[in-house]
């Protein structure tokens, strides 16, 4: 999946050197290979047939056939005990409901996930003097004989005399916020084998009890959910393990989710702790099966550990750990982005993903339904939800929420605000919601959306538009839009294109041709979600534009490609990792899909600009102030090589932006592997820096003894073929110049 | 002077040479041309790979006509993208900038196919 390396300008000679060899529709992982053997045993769930199951609370579990496979319990540890939500002990303030100027306390600063700072040491009249102030390597990258599956995606935290970070396996450091300096480092051993479709740890979180006295261990704690599993607590101090918490500082996540492999369900996202529960959801590796693990999101203890609720779908009014040989329903939509949360409401918003066997949905159930792609808000005393807020139904296009929504004041008719949040999705459509009902502030237009096209999955007659919010998507594709360094990869792209079933952003799938689906599973507002300045009122939001080309295939096909999911004992990386081919056992079809691009040039087949970011002014009347491609050719070309031309094409870009009080916007995220500053008012871009990796990371700002700081994790991503570091990057402005 | 291979000096294997180059793309167009006119797309490539495909012939046969039908081709190629897509440079890229750069060694073989005319019309060969 190298497309992200793509064309940028002026390499018409190559029109010389044309590709005329055959494009092949597409790549098959392992094509040719004998069908995949159905054998029946350990580890190979006795799952239901090409049907719903009968109940839909539970489906006959395999255990006690098919237990958890060594390592699926990282830690070998036991069960934990439940706690009841009315005895949990009130919760102090944290250390993110209202942060030193100098902090950043949250994954996004603070609890409303602004990604703002009130620093203003770094203007726009100073930036260009920035520099490196340390850099630190946090020791997890691709070993010789692994496979390149990194993107640390890596925030730290600060809170007072610490930087706080994982690895992106995981292990915890402190690090001297002025020096770099690494205070203490918790390893936590992970496998490479738990490491799901990337090895990301977005951040920690930082949590204060109120049980363990001040000055005593783990009075201030760092909580991380691990790719293998674990939910851990140690010392903010020291990194020691927290003692009451768990078992030994470790909860086994694992619990009651049934039959698993490692690297098939994993946390990335910092957990997030709203009124003392610690809520944690996990993602599920796409595409894999109809029945796979649980999306099942839940909340624990802060202070013990132990475990308060559960948030089941298909067992809404079931809120306890499963017992005996019973498991979370399988199959349900799962959360792997980071959830936002509102103590003042007791409520958790958790950003939704598709039910498994993402592209057909003949098989979920109403319950899944009513909750995929969306909003959902969780009452963090019950686990139920308060309410639910849709952005695509039926989502068979992979439109899953992959964004934390922001929590700020909208400006009300009355002169009064209305407590919102911002809904950024896949789609570009940004949503603002009142986040006490769900109800939308701006206007939502249900649109018709075309009928299915395949037998026994029938799609909405209808799907909500933000008409109140600035689109951030591009015009639909027209053949005239393809594109290419030649004539011929034009011609080529355009056939493709004409080849493919599309009707728009809803095309549904299809199995007789391709089908294009634009914005796409990689379009819009991703994990880097976006920045809001509550003081000017301004939302900065980096999007993309890169549609992917689909088709449903029968399972004789699958079993021609050789696509196994990741818990069939045949199964060999390769054989339909997420993103791409899928076999989606236990639905009639399984999905091929790639990105619309020429495989030869690996250039995405439409014009660029390929990644935007966009300023709007939300307090009068959400108008763009704003908007440019983001990333330049420099790293980018066909054939993965690079121009060097610094032209501001628009790349794909993955990570979000910081927006500061100084009147700066700090953003990495683009393929070219820049970390850039732009005038927040003028989007002007004022500085940039080669990073030693892609820059594909949210990055953060801090203060340390007068001085300002800007720190990015230029970790790379493998699917976005940008150079994969352990490296952390803080720039400060030279001490002459402050 | 000019060094000979074969007993044709070597401008003249160039001019072979573009004029296979010509061909081949000429080929590429009339084919995917007309799979895209099916599939309801544009008639450019179709149209435009006939011309491309006598060009080449006429060149591998060393006539003049097969620069000029280049040059047609490339004239067709500019109206029919500023007909499409306007003067966006970033848009005329794939369809224009290619096209032009090829002219230039065209442009070039216009006084070699003289030449071979102009041979041609003394000895009666080609």
């Amino acid at each position: 999946m190298r497309w992200y390396r793509f064309l940028a300008i002026g390499m018409g000679a190559a029109w010389l050197c044309l590709p005329v060899s055959s494009h092949a529709q597409f790549a098959a992982a392992g094509s040719g290979g004998p069908p995949g053997a159905s054998i029946p045993g350990p580890g190979r769930a006795d799952e239901p047939a090409e049907q719903a199951p009968a109940d839909p609370g539970y489906f006959a579990g395999p255990s006690p056939y098919a237990p958890q496979a060594p390592g699926v319990n990282a830690a070998n540890l036991p069960d934990i005990g439940s706690v009841a939500a009315d005895s949990l002990p009130i919760m102090l303030p944290q250390a993110g409901a209202d942060p030193a100027p100098g902090d950043w306390a949250t994954y996004g600063r603070d609890d409303a996930q602004t990604r703002y700072s009130p620093l203003a040491q770094i203007t726009p009249e100073n930036v260009s003097h920035l520099q490196v102030a340390f850099t630190y390597h946090t020791g997890s990258y691709p070993r010789p004989g692994q496979t390149n599956k990194w993107a640390a995606e890596t925030t730290p935290i600060k809170v007072g005399d610490g930087l706080y970070m994982c690895s992106a396996q995981n292990d915890i450091m402190k690090l001297d916020p002025a020096t770099g300096k690494e205070i203490w480092r918790r390893n936590l051993g992970e496998k490479y084998e738990a490491i799901p479709y990337t090895a990301a740890c977005k951040g920690v979180t930082y949590f204060t009890s109120s049980q363990v006295p001040q000055g005593q261990p783990c009075h201030n704690r760092i909580l991380e959910g691990t790719l293998d599993m674990r939910l851990v607590a140690v010392d903010a101090a020291t990194g020691e393990f927290c003692p009451g918490f768990g078992h030994g500082g470790q909860v086994n996540l694992m619990q009651g989710m049934g039959e698993s492999v490692p690297g098939f369900v994993a946390m990335t996202v910092p957990p997030t702790v709203v009124n003392g529960v610690v809520v944690v959801n996990h993602q599920v590796l796409d595409g894999q099966r109809r029945w796979a693990p649980s999306g099942v999101v839940r909340g624990y203890d802060a202070e013990s550990g132990r475990f308060v609720w559960a948030w089941d779908v298909k067992r809404p009014d079931d809120h306890d750990q499963p017992t005996g040989n019973r498991h979370y329903s399988r199959g349900t939509p799962n959360s792997w982005a980071a959830m936002t949360g509102d103590d003042a409401l007791g409520l958790v918003y958790v950003p939704t993903g598709n039910s498994a066997g993402d592209y057909f949905s003949g098989y979920r159930s109403a319950a899944e339904n009513a909750v995929s792609t969306s909003i959902v808000a969780l009452d963090v005393k019950t686990g139920s939800p308060r309410w639910v807020f849709q952005t695509v139904h039926k989502d068979v296009w992979d439109y899953d929420m992959g964004s934390q929504v922001t929590i700020m004041d909208m400006p009300g008719t009355d002169g009064q605000t209305v407590p919102a949040i911002i809904v950024p999705t896949k789609r570009g459509q940004t949503f603002v919601l009142d986040r006490r009902t769900g109800q939308s502030i701006l206007p939502v237009e249900e649109r018709p959306a075309p009928a299915g096209d395949v037998a026994g999955d029938t799609r909405a007659s209808t799907q909500p538009w933000s008409v109140g919010m600035p689109s951030l998507h591009m015009p639909d594709l027209r053949e005239k839009d393809m594109w290419g360094m030649s004539p011929i990869d034009q011609l080529y792209c355009r056939i493709k294109f004409r080849r493919a079933h599309y009707m728009g952003e809803f095309t549904p799938p299809s199995l007789d041709r391709p089908w294009i689906m634009y914005p796409g599973n990689n379009g819009g507002s991703d994990w880097g979600s976006m920045a809001y300045d509550p003081q000017t009122g301004i939302l900065i939001a980096n999007w993309n534009a890169s549609p992917m080309y689909a088709q449903l295939i029968t399972r004789n096909k699958a079993d021609a490609l050789n696509l196994m999911p990741i818990d069939d004992p045949h199964y060999h990386p390769g054989a339909g990792a997420a993103e791409g081919n899928g076999p989606m056992e236990g639905t009639p079809y399984a999905i091929t899909i790639a990105p619309f691009w020429d495989p030869f040039t690996r250039m995405l087949c439409h014009k660029p600009p390929y990644g935007m970011i966009t300023a709007i002014d939300m307090k009068h009347g959400q108008k763009v102030l704003w908007q440019h491609p983001l990333g330049t050719a420099r790293a980018n070309g066909p054939w993965g090589l690079p121009t060097g031309l610094p032209w501001e094409i628009g790349t794909p870009n993955n990570g979000g932006a910081v927006v500061t009080a100084g009147g700066l916007v700090f953003i990495g995220a683009a393929t070219d592997n820049l970390i850039r500053a732009i005038d927040e008012r003028t989007g002007k871009v004022l500085w940039s820096h080669v990073l030693p990796g892609g820059g594909q990371a949210n990055p953060m700002t801090y203060e340390v003894n007068g001085r300002q700081y800007v720190a990015i994790m230029a970790g790379g991503h493998h699917f976005m073929m940008t150079p994969v570091t352990d490296e952390l990057v803080v720039f400060a402005l030279p001490q002459a110049a402050q | 002077m000019l060094r000979e291979y074969g007993g044709k000096p070597l401008v003249e294997w160039l001019v072979l040479l573009l004029g296979i180059v010509i061909f081949l793309v000429g080929l590429v167009f009339v084919a995917g041309g007309a799979e895209l006119a099916l599939l309801g797309g544009s008639l450019y490539y179709l149209l435009c790979g006939l011309v491309l495909l006598a060009s080449g012939l006429c060149m591998l046969m060393g006539r003049l006509q097969g620069a000029l039908l280049y040059l047609v081709a490339l004239a067709y190629t500019w109206v029919w993208s500023v007909w499409e897509i306007g003067f966006s440079p970033i848009d005329l890229l794939p369809r224009a900038f290619g096209p032009t750069l090829l002219a230039l060694p065209v442009l070039f073989s216009i006084p070699v196919l003289r030449r071979m005319a102009a041979r041609r019309a003394i000895g009666g060969t080609c």
